[in-house]
């Protein structure tokens, strides 16, 4: 018999207290703890906050203050960028932040990964909700607390963040805290991402909150578990130390300013930077037109299959508040690594707040008070604590493009703009994660800087730039591949090329994005991984009429060494993915194209893959681009002659590249014609397009048309695939079976009937 | 010792003429159109006060030296010719891609951080003007696919047809095998010989810069390419000019690494900032020869503040990978930060804080700050400084700008009123205060994070503005010792009487000290040692080539060393120029420990990660007679200053305003002390002696502020 799951009369309160005090005392484990990782807003003032706000302190001083921390900050953030081991440290992949003592994250450093300003504080409550009064843990001064596993807060379990208290006269005034994206984490494939991670206990290292650094001193013990735990235990031992030491600096500056300042002003323009940030938010939204604005927003593969997965996202802006509607989002599944936690994937909006929006607003929690995030729990957005992360980005980049669409949509209609109408920013990590044995005879796993490669969305007033930055993380780094050479055996033969015809069209054109062709040499163990989705269906859209980002595959030739044809047919090599693969010049060699999730494969020496960064969104109607623009980038071979003719209706010399004005003008009108002759009234367009569901053939997942109560899914049993519907609390859990033990089956079916056959 | 050391900036030509022990310092407009004239106007100013001819002075000069911003304002203003590049194949976006992150290279944060703005800088090499070429060497020079030399006369051809005045060829790892570089160059040779009317020049990326990264190496390439016509004619004129009138020795030019050399041994990229590191140069010396310990130099003018760091020791400090205008490149130049803040730096209510913010917007020199009466009306640092008092409205810039008190308390009325509850004089002291706490923490962060206490340093302070804020910037950073240098109207002139032959040469090597995998320490000294010697050839051969005589060459052996992967590399000079056992390796990892320590934490050092040289570097050197100078305050106590009157000033901190002595700058003869608050007006500059501080008087026209209360030891 167990126990009853019927609700039971109350109890009377001595009766609740002993219950209670047993089930405190009787906790197996301090997991995630639900009522701090749905909590994205800031605490309330606490007493003394509000005693010391209502002093009467000078505005002015507490701003002083204000940028002295940030300039502390800041000054954490270049340590741990020129000494950061993690090549995700050298991009630019990092931060440093100051939290109050109740732990809202009040400021981060003014470069880095913008993303950590909304996520940084959970690890820091959980810290002040459990350790600090447990008497086996306790928060000293000189205490470090190490954490990556998002359950707990941050973004990806790359992350690893190092957290320490600050203590004035004996009294906790502060947290502060550094953060690197290390890579490699003892994961399931090398890199810290692993796309084909089945399960939570294949993301890698699970570090809840736990103290790691006593009397300013790292444990060794500790530190060597942890270095046995991943494939770079170097890596792990020098940012440990990095990020301590940045942090040990920003403690020394925060003392020191107290010192100056007073511990009132510190504590108080904490605080009040906060609410200020808040306030300012608050403004700007409630000069918005009122209204709810919808996107669709899809991702093509759970990155071991195709697949489609919906991300519908509404915003409602009502007065001072936003609310942010991700209900009809595809389930969760229990096997596969896109899933984002709820925290992860409010980075998204917050990103796209800070980011896009109000650009120049302080970097901090407070700027998502008044955003409002509704979710289906147990959804790819807001998945239990058991499904896997390894490569969580996935969802959290769908959580940014959704708001991001809808926000340049809002500011186009709003006379007070804080920055550019723009559209969609390309929102995929199109690199390669690496893992291996270096010329060097090092162990090493990590991901190489191109993911920072993304096109940039197009301006209501000029072309999105060419892979410029990811939409994540201003001025993050592509790098030089002359040094990444020296350190690994990857080597790209086409390294920085713009992919012909890679460009969202429109009036104005997204930013475009390069080709990249990688082969490896000199090394006994050498494999590959990459982590997208977006090689069947476009990962972002236009906007105002432009064209969304193409697609973008996964190309590999294998079973050749390039090298060898380097040296003995030099011709037979052409830096180019199109022609490489059309015209398959290496005898005996394998040519194929996949999706972008590949798991980690290893790959001999001079097997070449090749991959392509994605554009930025297009703006606008392509009739109303410049000539002038379309044959710059025909001159720069940026498009194809075919493109300037069939896309954007322009008439010219193929020689000269001369326009004719008028045969061109006459084009687009002749076009503009055609396009009303195909149009047909909406109620026609809707009774011809709309189907109660979605195809049967279609592994498809999330809601179909408008009603996002009802969630559509293909769920796998022993039986195989079947199509089911329901809110998203009765669709079954999804696993779905690994790929290869369904191209098994089907071999052996093959088999079998040749067998039978024969 | 007689010299002559000029800086032509672009607006003033300085002029600084040592004669004996007579040291005169001269200024003229810069004609930009003929650089000489500037120069003549200058050098003719300073012949008149020591009274002797310009052609006997040019005979009798050991040297004339030139700084010049004139590469950097070519590039602002984009003079110069269409440069083509040639590139290895599968690179061609290189160039434009620039890292990504180029957008914002050369920005403010706020313009940094705002993608959706974001925009590239027009292109000094344009795609279409971008072709490559058939080849691939790999990571340690071997060549994996051949030139295709077909490929090579293709592009020429398509380069040399689509305009390109000057070329770069920038190919993969060409720093550990140069000879496709090399190759590309003897074909084009045979294509376009140099003897051909209109040719055109070809510049290899190897030979501009010895480090690995293609990106910054293609640029380095790239803007010496593109600025080499416009800086070698100029300095040509020049050249001419003193050939014309009667002087026979080589022209000088500073280079931005903290050296000189003869105009046909100089990259026009060297020559880039190498006025305001000439400044830096000055200040090291001064720094020497006065005992002035640590310092920090700033220069304060109306759009920019600049920031030099001279440590104590002899200790270098470079930017392998500085940004110039809006281009990131590879050139080992003297540490130097430019914030976006001085005097025209535009005051605003920030809504969000309800506070102060100070720039990035700068009201320029047009229409410049709304007292300069010229269409300004946004309310400037300036602006702020005259409403306090501290500006004399009839005798700023010597009276040649007359300034209107009405007009800027109008601008800080117009642009706060509405939202601070406080008189527009009271607003002026907040914008000061911030001005001088924005300056304060620039200067603290570059020194906290090299490890240095600011309190432990000397502030130097030069510039149009400097006198007037540097005790209010030394005060935010516990700083009790401001010195306003001698000659410092013309202190980078000074600083280029004072500079060295140097050349420098380096190159990117794999040298593992400490492998962290074998735990075995770096002995292959002999291959070491001739990378060493190849490079102190190539210094040797320089310096030779310019007449200096082989023995008087030196030679300083720098290595860039670095924990494990990280990023950061340290410089460290090592003791000998050659390693012959194990205790020389332990000695340069004592070094490189010793450095880092410092300058991120004690207990920081992560030896255990192993230990690299990325860079050899060798300085060659040949040393020179420098100018003496001393800025020491007389013996004896001083005497009061007599002051020329009063005004009433008022200074953050202080409620009300005060009445402050005003003096002419017969107060700044030695001897003499201004206790503050005190203003002293010059035709040149103001300097303000705030509560709490004095300023006397040294040697060679030496001002010191010195903190009063509370005064260092």
């Amino acid at each position: 018999m167990t126990p009853s799951a019927a609700v039971s009369a109350p109890l009377s309160a001595d009766d609740q207290a002993r219950v209670d005090k047993f089930l405190a005392e009787t906790t197996l484990f301090l997991g995630p703890d639900p009522e701090i990782m749905r909590d994205h807003g800031m605490q309330a003032r606490t007493a003394e906050e509000e005693r010391l706000l209502s002093s009467g302190l000078d505005a002015y001083e507490l701003d002083r203050v204000r940028k002295r921390i940030v300039a502390g900050l800041d000054e954490a953030f270049e340590m741990m960028e020129q000494t950061g081991a993690a090549p995700g440290a050298k991009w630019g992949d990092l931060t440093s932040a100051v939290y109050t003592a109740s732990g809202d994250l009040a400021h981060i450093s003014t470069g880095g990964v913008l993303a950590f300003a909304s996520v940084l504080h959970y690890p820091v409550r959980f810290i002040n909700k459990y350790w600090l009064k447990e008497p086996t843990v306790g928060v000293h001064d000189g205490d470090a607390f190490i954490h990556n596993d998002a359950r707990y807060g941050n973004i990806h379990n790359t992350d690893q963040s190092m957290i320490l208290p600050v203590f004035h006269d004996g009294e906790l005034i502060a947290y502060v805290a550094t953060v690197v994206h290390e890579g490699e984490n003892g994961a399931k494939e090398p890199g810290g991402m692993p796309s084909s991670s089945e399960s939570a206990f294949d993301d890698g290292l699970r570090m809840s909150p736990f103290k790691c650094v006593e009397n300013n001193e790292i444990r060794r013990d500790l530190l060597t578990f942890l270095q046995n735990s991943t494939r770079e235990p170097k890596l792990q031992y020098q940012d440990m130390k990095v990020k301590l030491y940045a942090a040990l600096r920003i403690k020394e500056r925060v003392l020191a300013l107290v010192e100056e300042v007073g511990r009132d002003n510190f504590i108080a323009s904490l605080r009040k930077s906060l609410e200020d940030v808040e306030a300012e938010a608050r403004r700007r939204i409630s000069e918005l037109p009122d209204g709810t604005y919808r996107v669709n927003f899809f991702s093509d593969s759970t990155l071991r299959e195709n697949v489609l997965l919906k991300y519908p996202c509404a915003i409602t802006v009502s007065g001072d508040r936003l609310v942010i509607d991700w209900r009809g989002t595809a389930p969760q599944f229990l096997n596969r690594a896109f899933n984002a936690t709820l925290g992860a994937a409010k980075c998204g909006p917050s990103q796209a707040l800070l980011g896009f929006f109000w650009p120049d607003l302080p970097r901090g929690i407070s700027v998502m008070n008044p955003v409002e995030v509704v979710t289906d729990p147990g959804s790819a957005l807001d998945p239990g604590f058991d499904a896997p992360l390894g490569q969580s980005l996935q969802g959290s980049f769908m959580g940014f493009s959704g708001p991001q669409s809808l926000l340049a949509k809002l500011q186009y209609s709003c006379p007070e703009k804080h920055s550019s109408v723009m559209a969609p920013w390309f929102n995929e990590i199109n690199t390669f994660l690496y893992g291996g044995l270096t010329q060097h005879g090092e162990l090493v796993g990590n991901v190489c800087a191109d993911l920072n490669g993304m096109g940039g969305g197009a301006r209501a007033y000029r072309d999105g730039e060419a892979s410029m930055a990811p939409f994540f993380a201003a001025m993050a780094d592509i790098g030089e591949q002359e040094l990444i050479e020296d350190e690994v055996p990857l080597m790209q033969l086409v390294s920085k090329k713009i992919k012909r015809d890679n460009q969202a069209f429109g009036k104005f054109r997204g930013g475009m994005g390069y080709e990249m062709a990688v082969s490896h040499r000199g090394s006994q163990l050498w494999g590959y991984a990459t982590v997208s989705h977006g090689s069947k269906f476009p990962s972002v859209m236009g906007v105002m009429g432009g064209y969304g980002c193409c697609t973008y595959p996964l190309a590999k030739i294998k079973g050749v060494n390039v090298f060898d044809y380097l040296d003995d047919d030099p011709s037979s090599w052409d830096f180019d993915f199109e022609r490489l693969m059309n015209e398959q010049r290496f005898t005996g060699a394998r040519y194929s194209t996949h999706h972008m999730g590949m798991g980690y494969e290893l790959a001999d020496e001079g097997e070449v893959y090749l991959i392509s960064q994605g554009s930025g969104g297009g703006y606008g109607d392509v009739l109303e681009r410049d000539p002038e623009l379309v044959m710059a980038d025909l001159e720069a071979d940026y498009i194809s002659p075919a493109t300037a003719r069939e896309i954007y209706f322009l008439a010219f010399d193929e020689e000269t590249l001369a326009v004719d004005a008028e045969a061109t003008e006459a084009a687009r009108a002749a076009e503009r014609e055609a396009r009303k002759l195909r149009g047909v009234p909406y109620a026609d367009f809707v009774a011809r397009w709309n189907t109660p569901e979605p195809p049967e053939h279609l592994p498809y997942y999330g809601s179909w048309g408008d009603d996002n109560a009802v969630i559509h899914a293909t769920a796998w049993s022993t039986q195989g695939p079947a199509r089911v519907k329901g809110p998203m609390a009765e669709i079954p859990p999804i696993y779905l079976p690994d790929p290869k033990d369904l191209a098994i089956a089907v071999l052996q079916a093959r088999v079998a009937e040749l067998e039978g056959s024969a | 010792m007689k010299r002559i050391s000029v800086d032509i900036g672009g607006t003033f030509t300085d002029c600084f003429c040592v004669w004996g022990d007579d040291y005169v310092q001269a200024k003229a407009l810069t004609t930009h159109h003929n650089l000489a004239q500037g120069f003549n106007e200058a050098l003719d100013q300073a012949c008149s006060t020591l009274a002797v001819q310009r052609a006997d002075v040019l005979a009798q000069v050991d040297s004339v030296r030139y700084a010049t911003t004139l590469g950097t304002n070519a590039l602002i203003e984009r003079k110069g010719p269409q440069v083509g590049a040639i590139v290895s194949a599968g690179f061609e976006a290189t160039i434009p891609l620039s890292r990504g992150r180029g957008y914002g290279e050369g920005l403010d944060e706020v313009a940094k951080n705002d993608l959706s703005g974001a925009i590239r800088p027009d292109p000094l090499v344009p795609q279409r003007l971008i072709r490559s070429v058939r080849e691939r060497v790999d990571y340690g020079g071997t060549t994996l696919l051949e030139l295709d030399e077909d490929d090579v006369r293709r592009v020429l051809r398509e380069l040399v047809d689509a305009g390109a005045e000057a070329l770069v060829v920038c190919l993969i790892n060409a720093v550990e095998n140069p000879a496709h570089e090399l190759r590309v160059q003897e074909i084009f040779l045979e294509e376009y010989p140099a003897h051909q009317l209109g040719a055109i020049p070809m510049l290899l990326s190897h030979q501009l810069s010895g480090r690995k990264g293609e990106y910054v190496r293609s640029t380095s390439t790239i803007v010496d390419a593109f600025l080499h016509a416009t800086m070698y004619h100029a300095l040509s004129e020049l050249e001419q000019n003193l050939r014309d009138n009667g002087y026979t020795q080589p022209m000088l030019v500073i280079h931005n690494s903290g050296g000189m050399a003869q105009l046909n041994s100089t990259d026009a990229l060297q020559t880039i900032h190498s006025g305001p590191v000439a400044g830096i140069q000055a200040s090291e010396h001064l720094a020497e020869e006065a005992g002035l310990g640590s310092v920090i130099a700033t220069d304060m003018g109306g759009t920019s503040f600049d920031i030099g760091l001279v440590a104590a020791g002899g200790v270098k400090h470079y930017d392998f990978l500085p940004t110039i205008e809006r281009w990131l490149v590879s050139v080992p130049m003297i540490h130097l930060v430019t914030l976006g803040a001085g005097g025209g730096s535009i005051a605003k209510y920030d809504r969000l804080h309800q506070s102060v913010a100070i720039g990035p917007e700068s009201a320029g020199s047009d229409p410049g700050p709304a007292g300069y009466d010229r269409g300004g009306m946004a309310p400037t640092v300036t602006d702020a400084d005259l409403l306090l008092g501290y500006l004399d409205p009839e005798q700023y810039a010597g009276g040649r700008i007359p300034l209107n008190v009405k007009r800027a308390e109008f601008a800080i009325d117009e642009a706060f009123m509405d939202h601070i509850d406080l008189e527009p004089v009271d607003v002026a002291k907040l914008i000061k205060a911030e001005a001088d706490e924005q300056m304060a923490n620039g200067i603290a962060k570059e020194l906290r994070t090299r490890g240095y206490l600011p309190e432990e340093f000397t502030m130097l302070a030069y510039g149009g503005n400097g006198p007037l804020h540097c005790c209010g910037i030394a005060g935010h950073l516990g700083i009790g010792r401001v010195l306003a240098p001698p000659y410092s109207s013309v202190f980078s002139a000074l600083g280029a009487g004072n500079m060295p032959q140097l050349h420098i040469h380096e190159r990117s090597v794999p040298v593992i000290l400490y492998d962290a995998t074998s735990r075995a320490l770096f002995d292959r000294f002999d291959g070491f040692n001739e990378i060493v010697a190849a490079l102190e050839t190539k210094g040797r051969a320089d310096l030779e080539r310019q007449g200096m005589a082989a023995d008087a060459v030196r030679h300083r052996l720098e290595l860039d060393m670095r924990y494990g992967n990280q990023l950061v590399t340290t410089a460290v000079v090592a003791k000998d120029t050659r390693l012959r056992e194990v205790s020389d390796v332990l000695d340069l990892i004592e070094l490189f420990a010793d450095d880092f320590g410092r300058r991120f934490g004690s207990g920081s050092e992560s030896p255990e990660a192993g230990i690299r040289i990325t860079t050899i570097r060798v300085a060659s050197y040949v040393e020179g007679e420098t100018v003496e100078f001393d800025a020491s305050l007389p013996a004896g106590e001083p005497e009061p200053a007599t002051p020329v009157g009063e005004r009433s000033c008022s200074f953050p901190g202080l409620d009300g305003a005060v009445a402050t002595p005003v003096y002419d700058e017969t107060a700044l003869a030695p001897g003499l002390v201004v206790a503050g608050p005190g203003v002293v007006t010059t035709p040149t500059t103001t300097y303000l002696v705030e509560p709490g501080w004095r300023l006397q008087t040294g040697a060679h026209g030496a001002i010191w502020f010195l903190k009063t209360e509370g005064e260092p030891s």
